[in-house]
């Protein structure tokens, strides 16, 4: 069971340095093709693991193994440790099986593109790290790959190197996310410092009596969560990093990436219980997240966009329930969220896909009637996130909504921002699917669609080779493979929720239990009434939506200042730009005028200068008379013997 | 074995290399000036030999030999040089060969 979980580990990171090392000797589709099967790989020993915990007992289903001696310090050794358990096996699956769909749909998405190589490469590197993140037995090898996901996120954010925008993109997401990456760090100093050990669970118990130490190793490490899973206050790199390949988005800005943040929180659960007002910090910067990011999701013209900040705010519910302990629920969200978000970004992908490149949805309409299929799998993956029954959003947002109620003042106020959440999701959503997908094809959309019926079809495309990319004359919603994985994923936002139903079936919670048992179980009237709410709610935002965009009974209402408070995300990148960027700048050009210009650079002029002028006045002693240096010899001699004789 | 006492081949000495050094420092012409060095050379040789029947050692007239040796290698070198100046067309006068000032 162990080898099939070393083997789930390495098998991307193989495809990738495989793709590398062959470079040109191997076809770009073969590139894509080697990297699909690595996933699948991994996707395939995942389920070998699952299958060997599901037989054991529930109380000895923890395997660690140590690969080597990886680090040692003195007293302080850290091994390549990786520990199976059933929350890595449960990560391990979600990375695997969605990325291995995801991977597969970039086959057609990105075919045409002059780097496939490199993209696919990325790619594996991507989910090699993430597998390493979850299935790491200690915090080192933790960080490693938190790490690694941050600099696969960076090549693939500015994949598109030629781009501006996307490079900027890709600073900014490494930037905050070393931000997290370093408070994270730290937090790992202390733990070390007092436990000597990093190793899963053995780092965790710090004992009563360490307040401060407690809280500050959980501050730092929720620093590092909130940093990867984009919440407020450093949340700013995710809508940016939008400028990366649409599949990459559904990879890394759903489905795992950004939820590497509640997995911390859920596996260091031990340090975060015993600092309790940490965790309450995160399920209030949750609930903020979720409520902040549905408000601006409101006004973003751009379909990734949209996207994007739904996932923040998705991820600010699972927050929400690591926060208030509700860790089955959290996770179970996480795997839903992963089906029904990546199921978006691959439906836009196509509708992007299918228009050139266009994400501005003012441009678009009516696009459902040209493509059915990504119209039929958009509704089914909205309809999902805004957590409508029977669609799996419903079966976990509702149990980490109701998990709020058990926690008196602080408790309301979050399930009420919770309920307004799923409101707002349901507008929002429902804003983008209307604006897209029914009605009379808009003339942008019919110029690029249209064409496509008579045109060769996805023939045509490959027959003139590398410049397909440009021209995409292929029918209407891409090839077999990008379609299936999005037909796939679309039956899992349907039938994934009814894994579990909280009040009668629970098989996610009771899997995750012996690894984090939940401090909060709502009660089945909590959870009745949660769901009530969420979804009398979300259908309210739905039929919002519908008055506004479908029938255009409603004017959108008119608020200059909201807009542009909305417009311009909070204000939250100019406020850094002028707390630290401008200041930055300013500072460094006051040093450069005043310390580095006179001080620093004149020291340095002034001597060179000084032993210029000396050179020169000694050079002239150089006459060039021949005559001249005898006389000096001769001279010199005298002089010497003289001293000589009279000396002696 | 008996002749002119000591002070007199050192005179003669003397008078050579002062001879000699007179040569190198008012002369112009490498020519010259080389011929003088030898003149030079001959007098510190004349006053090793002195001094080296004088007491009666041989090591003095070795040295001699080896100072012989070194004027000899010396010349191959300055009239190579000379040459080297003469196939420039170059005058062969040592105040306009000064290219090395500084």
């Amino acid at each position: 069971m162990i080898v099939a979980a070393w083997i789930c580990l390495v098998a991307p990171l193989a495809a990738a340095l495989l793709i590398t090392l062959l470079g040109n000797s191997i076809s770009r589709r073969v590139a894509g093709y080697v990297a699909t099967a690595s996933v699948l790989g991994s996707f395939a020993a995942a389920v070998v693991v699952l299958a060997k915990l599901w037989s054991e007992a529930p109380g000895d289903r923890s395997h660690a193994s140590t690969a080597w001696e990886w680090l040692t310090a003195g007293s302080f050794h850290v091994g390549l440790r990786i520990l199976v358990d059933p929350l890595s096996v449960f990560m391990m699956l979600i990375v695997s099986g969605v990325g291995f769909l995801i991977v597969a749909y970039s086959i057609g998405y990105m075919d045409g593109d002059n780097e496939e190589r490199r993209y696919f490469a990325y790619m594996a590197l991507f989910v090699f790290s993430m597998l390493l993140l979850v299935q790491a037995g200690n915090l080192v090898i933790l960080l490693a790959g938190w790490g690694l996901v941050g600099l696969s996120s960076y090549l693939l954010i500015g994949f598109w190197h030629d781009r501006p925008p996307a490079v900027a993109a890709a600073k900014k997401a490494f930037i905050m996310n070393a931000i997290g990456d370093a408070t994270m760090a730290l937090a790992f100093f202390l733990l070390i410092q007092h436990r000597q050990s990093l190793n899963f669970p053995d780092a965790f118990a710090v004992g009563p009596g360490h307040g401060w130490l407690v809280n500050l190793v959980a501050l730092g490490l929720l620093g590092g969560a909130i940093a990867k899973s984009a919440q407020i206050p450093l949340q700013t790199w995710l809508p940016d990093a939008m400028e990366g390949p649409t599949p990459v988005s559904a990879l890394i800005h759903a489905a795992t990436m950004v939820t590497a943040g509640v997995y911390l929180i859920v596996r260091t659960h031990a340090v975060f219980e015993q600092a309790p007002r940490v965790l309450e910090l995160a399920a209030g910067l949750g609930a903020g997240t979720l409520l902040m990011a549905g408000l601006i999701a409101l006004v973003q013209t751009d379909i990734k966009r949209v996207i994007a900040y739904s996932t923040m705010s998705q991820i600010g519910y699972m927050f929400l329930g690591a926060g208030l302990g509700a860790y089955g629920s959290a996770m179970f969200h996480l795997m839903t969220h992963a089906f029904f978000k990546a199921l978006l970004f691959l439906a836009a992908g196509l509708v992007i896909h299918a228009l050139a490149g266009e994400q501005d949805i003012r441009k678009m309409g009516g696009v459902g009637r040209l493509m059915p299929v990504t119209r039929i799998t958009f509704l089914i993956g909205s309809l999902a996130l805004v957590g409508v029954p029977p669609f799996s959003g419903f079966f976990s947002k509702d149990s980490i909504i109701a998990a709020s109620l058990s926690r008196g003042w602080y408790g309301a106020i979050l399930f009420t921002v919770a309920l307004i959440g799923t409101f707002l999701t349901g507008l929002y959503a429902f804003r983008l699917y209307l604006i897209v997908f029914p009605g009379e094809p808009s003339p942008f959309v019919r110029e690029h669609l249209m064409r496509d019926s008579h045109a060769a079809g996805m023939e045509g495309a490959h027959a003139t080779g590398e410049s397909a990319h440009e021209v995409h004359e292929h029918t209407g919603e891409g090839p077999f493979s990008m379609t299936a994985p999005v037909i796939v994923l679309a039956v899992l936002a349907v039938v994934g929720g009814w894994i579990q139903f909280a009040p009668l079936w629970h098989p996610v919670s009771d899997w995750l239990d012996p690894v984090a048992p939940p401090l909060a179980v709502p009660s089945n009237t909590q959870e009745a009434l949660a769901s009530l709410f969420a979804v009398l709610l979300g259908l309210a935002g739905i039929g919002v939506a519908w008055l506004i965009y479908g029938a255009k009974r409603l004017r959108v209402p008119k608020l200059a200042f909201s807009q542009r408070l909305l417009e311009h995300k909070f204000y939250f990148d100019e406020a850094y730009d002028a707390a630290f960027y401008r200041p930055a700048v300013w500072l460094a050009k006051g040093l450069g005028r005043w310390i580095e210009g006179p001080i620093i650079g004149g020291s340095i002029r002034e001597i060179t200068a000084a032993f210029r002028e000396a050179g020169l006045d000694t050079s002239r002693i150089q006459t060039g008379l021949v005559r001249t240096y005898a006389l000096a010899i001769a001279a010199s001699l005298a002089v010497i013997t003289i001293v000589f004789v009279a000396v002696r | 074995m008996r002749g002119p006492d000591i002070a007199w081949y050192l005179a003669v000495a003397a008078f050579l290399f002062a001879t000699g050094a007179l040569g190198v420092l008012l002369r112009r012409s490498p020519l010259i000036i080389l011929l003088s060095l030898e003149i030079m050379l001959n007098g510190g040789n004349l006053a090793l030999i002195a001094f080296s029947r004088l007491h009666g050692e041989s090591s003095g007239q070795i040295f001699a030999l080896a100072v012989m040796a070194v004027a000899a290698a010396e010349v191959v070198v300055g009239l190579g040089l000379i040459v080297a100046i003469a196939q420039k067309k170059l005058d062969l006068d040592v105040d306009k060969l000064s290219f090395l000032r500084g």
